[in-house]
């Protein structure tokens, strides 16, 4: 062993910062794990016009930021970060590498790890070091429903995607300093492969579901599509968007596209609303990080109910609509 | 004898299954309550050979053994009987004596229409005065000239709404002016084919069952299916296979009522545990269990004797008289373990327990089944 | 003629985990397999395809002997050709040494493969990692959670949304896409296909010998992680039970978590109080 310093270093993602600010909640998690492996917490950010990622990721807990920064990075390319990633990552020998569970680092992370020979675990929802200071990597499976505790023994670096939102940023603080390491390009960047015919920010609505903070989700406990259409109105005094289940989405009360489970959407709202729902794991698979739950349901039995912060033992339909009425008359007030 | 599924017969069950819970569960309740046959899901179903389960590729089939078709039909059952029972009566009663008695030309006219599905088939034995008794059949058919001219009433016709050919029993007059039964191919088109108002029944109630009347019906001659006077024996070849396809109903009826009781009994909590720890219940399931394994082994080994080319009526009685009577056990114990819910439309057992009765009635009541195997039993010598 | 790969995998059927407290282990024996939805709306996409302009399909599994089933049943929904990579060293290898594995078979037993499909991922270790790093070993271009291809010549144009990005992409053969779930609903198979699949189907068992992949060699390439532990997440919640008549009960509700959800949806339903 030399007696270079250990290193932890998480990869900037910055597209979408605003929605999802996942790499400043990894630099936090950095930070927590290296004082106590004594490591060196360092941000990788590749890409162009990078001084906003260099402040907030300065700020936001890294010791060092090593940026490549370039007209030629300007989108993301998974073939051009990796090359680069691999260089660094052979030059540097980091212990750890942290990046966002985001769809690119998804993409990306694999490849990297491969090329470097180490392990990956995938999506983690947790992270903890053994007694020896080996990377613990909490990765869910079944929808949620297990979780594995995953090493990467001998290879290094020890390689993990992390869900977003999974730890809690270090609030931004202007007094920090880091080094900052402006690395050239290679010259030799071949034209990548992979070829970017069309890019463009997708219509909002396309993803909201994933997003939304609140969602109505029926089942067939609701008796019929009109019940069912109920759901719109709470959907709309309430800024959330309607879900559905398998049954329903087969009965053509409701669109594929808002199924929500293990075949479906997986969601993450702060509150959610169950109706008529029983809870078959197809559905609650896609619920793993639903924050509060309020069931309605006849059966109080129902696994639904079982799960939820709020379980409501009624007709939901007509528990539905006594809520909108209800909310109507105090959003009214 | 083979006790563990093949592969084959275990991928066939887990897509009838897929279909059956993605396709039909979700419409199962309310096409009950209404009375609704699905013809959009029948429509999907006729790409995925549901109605030529055992037609030969050349026309156009799945050329499945026995043991593939009954597992289809036990999976549609399990999930909405009335569908099973159109699958099974198309396959089993319409499809079948085609198979085995038709003439090149009528098999080529009518089997690639009806393996697609784009023909549905009734069997129509049944009349008002004719039911065990098979041979009171009052429907006569006439000769002239090129033609039959068909006069009767048949009831109860499963898929009599819908069917667009019906097998039709009716008596003949030999050439020695005898009276018997035969068989006509009667295509729901011919003049003087009508249908009856559907029959409001206690269960299979997404069955279109009609009564058809024949008035002046005129059925060109070559429809005859097999010789003048087989009616007898294409009709009792065609209950013996018949009664396979009833009996993989009855167990996909009971084997989906277990289901549905097992899973309550987990959830259902009383005196702050699930009623599942109470040893009553505990109990029902296990008789339920084992009564369904039984029914099914025994339902498959008359398939078996059957695709072995054996003789297999005899078995198919039994797996019919066991099966039926499984699946009226199971779906009360179903209702009785939901208590008080098991009694409302709202659990599907209600639907399991109506469905269930009418597979101890047709196809042979279990009074019949029971003659027919007590006279194998009784005539096979004692070696 | 295309020459296509479809990787799939067979998981778990799980409508209840059957999970052994005792022991801490899922008894993955109790559950039946079942091709991963994933990788079934990879099977579907190949077959548009060949159904567009012709292709070879080839399906190719990692797994227990069992497994065989998937590649039957995708054999019965149009595939030509069942690959099964069945030997027991291969039990427990994480996604490093699956992609060296099956890079191998494709490399040996698929020679000429235009294209590879992957299901985006799976419903039972949910990694997504197979197939990028079989890109990698392969040393493929790819792109993740496709939702179209589209196939002129030798270019293959993927469209995608990444990130909140509508994208697309253009790649050449030979190349390797994972398909999301978001279109190519899978056809269900059909029963003359599943006779079909039993009767005449081409499927290949092929072990770590024919793959010329020594015990050394497998060492050199396989897993680097290692599982410590599987558990199943505990959640703890409160679990209020709201009973009585429905119009009470509404307002009952709203009366103790209107904090809360004004707070989430940003603006207020606290009622107003009666003066």
């Amino acid at each position: 062993m030399t007696g270079k310093r250990k290193s932890i270093w998480v990869f900037g993602d910055y597209r979408n910062y605003y929605q999802n600010r996942v790499t400043l909640q990894l630099l936090s998690k950095a930070v927590d794990l290296s004082r106590l492996l004594d490591a060196e917490v360092c941000a990788v950010v590749v890409g162009h016009d990078l001084e906003e990622w260099i402040m907030e990721y300065t700020a936001h807990g890294a010791d060092r930021i090593l940026a490549v920064d370039h007209p030629s990075l300007t989108s993301y390319s998974t073939e051009h970060y990796l090359i680069l990633m691999e260089k660094l990552v052979r030059e540097r020998d980091p212990d750890i590498l942290l990046i966002g569970a985001t769809d690119f680092g998804r993409e990306f992370a694999p490849r990297l790890a491969k090329r470097l020979h180490t392990g990956l675990s995938a999506d983690c929802v947790g992270l903890d070091l053994t007694p020896d200071g080996l990377l613990v990597q909490i990765a869910p499976s079944f929808g949620g429903n297990m979780l594995a505790e995953i090493v990467t023994e001998k290879h290094r670096p020890q390689m993990a995607t992390v869900r977003p939102g999974t730890f809690r940023e270090i609030p931004h603080n202007n007094e920090r300093t880091a080094v900052v390491e402006r690395l050239p390009l290679p010259a030799q960047l071949p034209p990548a492969r992979v070829r970017q015919i069309q890019y463009e920010r997708a219509v909002q609505r396309e993803h909201t579901i994933e997003n939304a903070n609140v969602i109505v989700c029926g089942g067939r406990g609701l008796g019929n599509k009109n019940n069912f259409r109920k759901l719109d109105d709470l959907a709309k005094l309430l800024g959330g968007d309607v879900g559905a289940t398998r049954p329903v989405v087969y009965a053509g009360w409701a669109g594929h596209d808002v199924l929500i489970g293990q075949a479906g959407k997986h969601i993450k709202p702060k509150i959610l609303f169950s109706f008529g729902i029983s809870g078959a794991i197809q559905h609650t698979a896609g619920l793993g990080e639903a924050d509060f739950i309020v069931a309605v349901n006849k059966n109080p039995q129902a696994t639904m109910m079982r799960m939820a912060d709020v379980a409501v033992v009624a007709d939901a339909a007509d528990w539905l609509n006594h809520l909108v009425k209800e909310l109507r008359r105090r959003i009214r007030e | 004898m083979q006790f563990n599924p093949c592969m084959k017969h275990k991928l066939i069950r887990s897509q009838a299954r897929a279909f059956a819970e993605t396709e039909l569960a979700p419409i199962a309740a309310e096409i009950d309550r209404q009375r609704i046959f699905p013809r959009d899901v029948i429509a999907r179903m006729r790409g995925l050979n549901y109605f030529g389960l055992q037609v030969p590729k050349e026309y156009g089939g799945a050329a499945l053994d026995s043991i593939s078709a009954a597992i289809v039909v036990e999976e549609l059952s399990r999930v909405c009987a009335a569908v099973g029972l159109c699958v099974t009566v198309h396959n089993g009663v319409a499809v079948y004596p085609l198979l085995q008695f038709a003439g090149k030309s009528q098999k080529e006219k009518y089997l690639p229409p009806l393996a697609a599905g784009e023909v549905i088939g009734a069997f129509s034995l049944t009349e008002a005065n004719a039911g065990s008794d098979a041979g009171s059949v009052e429907t006569t058919a006439v000769k002239r000239g090129a033609e039959y001219v068909l006069n009767g009433t048949k009831i109860f016709v499963t898929n009599g709404g819908v069917c667009d050919v019906a097998l039709i029993f009716a008596l003949t007059s030999s050439p020695e002016n005898k009276l018997q039964s035969s068989v006509f191919i009667v295509e729901s088109r011919f003049p003087g084919f009508l249908r009856g108002e559907l029959e409001d029944l206690c269960g299979m109630r997404a069955n279109p069952v009609s009564s058809l009347f024949l008035e002046d019906c005129r059925v060109p001659a070559e429809n005859l299916l097999g010789k003048l006077g087989d009616g007898m024996k294409i009709g009792l070849a065609t209950l013996d296979n018949g009664r396979i396809g009833v009996a993989a109903q009855a167990l996909g009826i009971a084997q989906g009522a277990m289901e549905a009781a097992v899973k309550y009994a987990k959830e259902r909590q009383q005196f702050k545990k699930p009623i599942a720890s109470q040893q009553t219940i505990q109990n029902y399931i296990a008789d339920m269990a084992t009564e369904i394994l039984a029914a099914r082994l025994l339902l498959y080994r008359a398939c078996e004797l059957k695709d072995a080319g054996a003789p297999f009526g005899c078995e198919a009685s039994m797996a019919k008289l066991y099966c039926s009577s499984v699946a009226s056990r199971v779906t009360s114990l179903a209702v009785q373990i939901h208590g008080g819910y098991g009694y409302s439309k709202e659990y599907d057992v209600e639907r399991y327990f109506r469905d269930a009765k009418v597979t101890e009635i047709y196809e042979g009541t279990s009074e019949i089944q029971r003659v027919v195997i007590a006279r194998a039993i009784l005539t096979t010598p004692i070696l | 003629m295309l020459n296509i790969v479809v990787c799939i995998k067979q998981v778990p059927m799980v409508t209840e985990l059957p999970w052994n407290e005792k022991t801490g282990t899922l008894r993955r024996d109790l559950a039946a397999g079942m091709m991963n939805p994933a990788c079934k709306h990879a099977v579907e996409a190949a077959l548009r395809i060949k159904a567009d302009g012709g292709a070879k399909i080839t399906v190719v599994t990692m797994g227990p002997p069992a497994a065989e089933e998937v590649l039957r049943e995708a054999l019965a929904m149009g595939a030509d050709r069942g690959i099964l990579v069945c030997d027991r060293l291969l039990a427990g290898s994480d996604t490093y040494a699956t992609s060296f594995v099956l890079g191998r078979a494709i490399g040996r037993e698929v020679p000429g493969c235009d294209l590879i499909l992957c299901g985006a991922y799976t419903s039972d270790s949910e990694t997504a990692q197979v197939g990028p790093q079989l890109a990698e070993e392969l040393d493929l271009p790819a792109v993740a959670y496709a939702e179209r291809l589209e196939i002129s010549g030798r270019t293959l144009r993927v469209r995608r949304l990444v990130d909140k990005f509508r994208e697309t992409l253009e790649m050449e053969f030979p190349a390797l896409v994972t398909v999301s779930m978001e279109q190519y609903k899978p056809r269900y198979a059909s029963f003359a296909g599943l006779n079909r699949a039993f009767a005449e189907a081409d499927i290949l068992s092929v072990n770590l010998k024919r793959l010329d992949i020594t015990p050394a060699e497998l060492a050199a390439h396989g897993s680097r992680t290692k599982v410590r532990r599987v558990f199943i997440r505990k959640t703890q919640k409160e679990n209020v039970l709201i009973t009585g008549a429905a119009a009470n009960a509404a307002a009952e509700f709203l009366d103790k978590y209107q904090r809360k959800i004004s707070a989430v949806i940003g603006k207020s339903i606290e009622a107003k109080k009666q003066t």
